[in-house]
This record gives structure tokens, sequence and C-alpha cells, in this order.
């Protein structure tokens, strides 16, 4: 039960809480949920050139839950996609020291990020019919 | 030790249970497994007692909630909903279900700040009984696949009913 005072600081103050317009070609949006406990999760992101410029997230549960994914979207700014997508859920319970029992939460911020990333791809691949990361 | 909570307490391993049977089998085990009846120097049979009196309280904690009595009977069945196990654990949901919670909780903001939010909670409400109604029927057809899912929507519900719980 005990937070780390990071969790905490990003429970109090979370960063880049809000929506981007998920029509808007350049977003990327991922939802995804925590069946055991309920949690939800909402991550965008919005790329320019292959780089994400703005993140924004809504999450709606535990403290750890939250304070994971402010972390990710503060993380993923000025990152390229293919950055943002190899983000691993350990290096976010290491820096906000979560412990055991709050490892899932983790592990839905690399979910949410990732079903971002897929959403974007798969929205550009479709529309201009070439892979992501082919920004020219 | 290997007895489930169904066998500890000598009811049958199904959703619908007798309550008073239930209530009076607890009593009766419990009485029986009392720390207090066993020779205060014996350690090693003080602890024993302990653990059975424990097992006996949790077997009946479980039972006598409608909720966790479905999520046990499903977990019996190889659906542990507090595992996150693609296989063993709870179901995912599917994306449009999860975009619907998303939504909700905008519909919560929103009811919120127009004074209408008794309403919505009345409907999250019966959303959540109806999950739970159709698990259990899943349970009593045999379809614990099914029945997992209904209790996953549950919690879910569950988890949106304490939102608005704490926002009164």
């Amino acid at each position: 039960m005990a937070y780390s005072d990071k969790v905490i600081e990003h429970y109090e103050n979370p960063r880049n809480v809000g929506s981007l317009d998920k029509n808007d070609d350049g977003v990327g949006t991922g939802i995804v949920g925590a069946p055991a406990c309920g949690d939800v999760m909402k991550l965008q992101i919005k790329v320019e050139d292959g780089v994400i410029k703005d993140a924004k997230f809504k999450t709606y549960g535990c403290g750890s839950a939250i304070a994971s994914s402010s972390l990710v979207t503060e993380w993923v700014k000025g990152m390229s996609v293919e950055e943002a997508g190899s983000i691993q859920n350990s290096q976010i319970a290491e820096e906000l020291s979560l412990p055991p029992v709050k490892i899932h939460c983790s592990v839905l911020a690399e979910d949410a990020i990732k079903a971002a990333i897929k959403d974007y791809q798969e929205k550009n691949g479709e529309k201009n019919g070439t892979g992501a990361g082919e920004t020219r | 030790m290997d007895m489930d909570h169904f066998e500890r307490l000598g009811q049958p391993a199904q959703h619908a249970l007798d309550r008073d049977a239930l209530e009076h089998a607890y009593l009766q085990r419990a009485a029986a497994a009392h720390p207090d009846k066993v020779a205060q120097d014996d350690a090693s049979a003080k602890r024993a007692a302990m653990e059975a009196s424990a097992a006996i309280n949790e077997a009946y904690r479980t039972l006598r909630d409608p909720v966790k009595r479905a999520e046990y009977l499903v977990k019996l069945a190889g659906r542990d909903l507090d595992s996150s196990d693609p296989d063993s654990g709870a179901p995912q949901m599917p994306q449009s279900f999860l975009i619907e919670m998303i939504e909700h909780r905008e519909r919560v903001a929103e009811a919120q700040a127009g004074g209408s939010l008794d309403a919505l909670r009345d409907d999250i409400e019966a959303q959540e009984s109806d999950a739970l109604s159709a698990a259990v029927s899943a349970i009593d057809g045999g379809d614990h696949e099914a029945a997992a899912r209904h209790l996953v929507v549950r919690r879910y519900l569950q988890r949106l009913l304490d939102e608005i719980d704490e926002l009164d």
C-alpha cells in the first residue's frame, strides 16, 4: 500500500492529462483495460515526421496506473515512434519503484503506448498505402 | 488441505445455495474447529486448529457472497479472475467495451456537473446486476468461459460504481 514518492508526485500532479483528436491522421489512440481490477487507460500520441510531438492520457484507476501512464506520456514526447515502441514495463516499474502487486499497472501503460502506436501505424498504412515509419 | 470451499462447508459446488444451510454448516464447523478447544499447552495442535479455523472462515466469506461465489466457481473451472494470464486468468475485453467504459466516465463527469449522478448510478448498477445474472446463468449452464467474461464486465462496472461513490 505504500506508494513511492515518485508515484505520489505523478498522482497529485499528473502530466499530460487530456485528449487529442482521435480522427486526426497523425494521432494514434490506445485504449487498454486491466480485467482483474477494472482499471481503464486511454493513451494518445500525435506524430509528425516520425516523431511524437504530443501525448495525452486519461486513466481511470489506482495511483500506480495513473503514475505509469503519466510517466509514459512524459517519456515519449520527442521520441521516434520506434523508440517509444521499445519502452518496457520494467523500465516504468523501476522508475516508479512499483511493488510487485502493482507491476500490472506498468504492464498496462506499456500495452497502452504499444496500442496507440499500432493505431497510428494502421491509420497511416491504410490511408497512404505506406508502412509506418516511411514518412516520405 | 486440498478441500475446496464447498467441500469444506459440505455444500454442493453450484451457485444456488441454501443460505440457512450454509450458515448452519459454517457455525457448526467453526465451533468444532475453535482453537480454544485444543489443549493450551499443545503448540502444534493449536496451530493446526488456527489454520483450520482460518480456512473455514475464508470458505464462508467466499461462499456467502454471490459475486465471490460466482468468481470462485469460475476459478475452480480454470479461470482465476485475479490473474491477467490470457489462458487461465481474466479474459481480455474487446476494444469496443473499453471505449464504452471510457465514455461512461465522461458521462459521469457530465452527470456530476448536471446533478443527475443518481440516475446514472442506478443505470450502471442495473447493468452490473445484469452482468452477474448472466454470469450465474452461464455457470448453471456449464459455460465457464462465458461466465468469466460476464464477471469481468461486472468488475469493470463495479469499479465505475466505486468511483461514483467516491465522488459523493
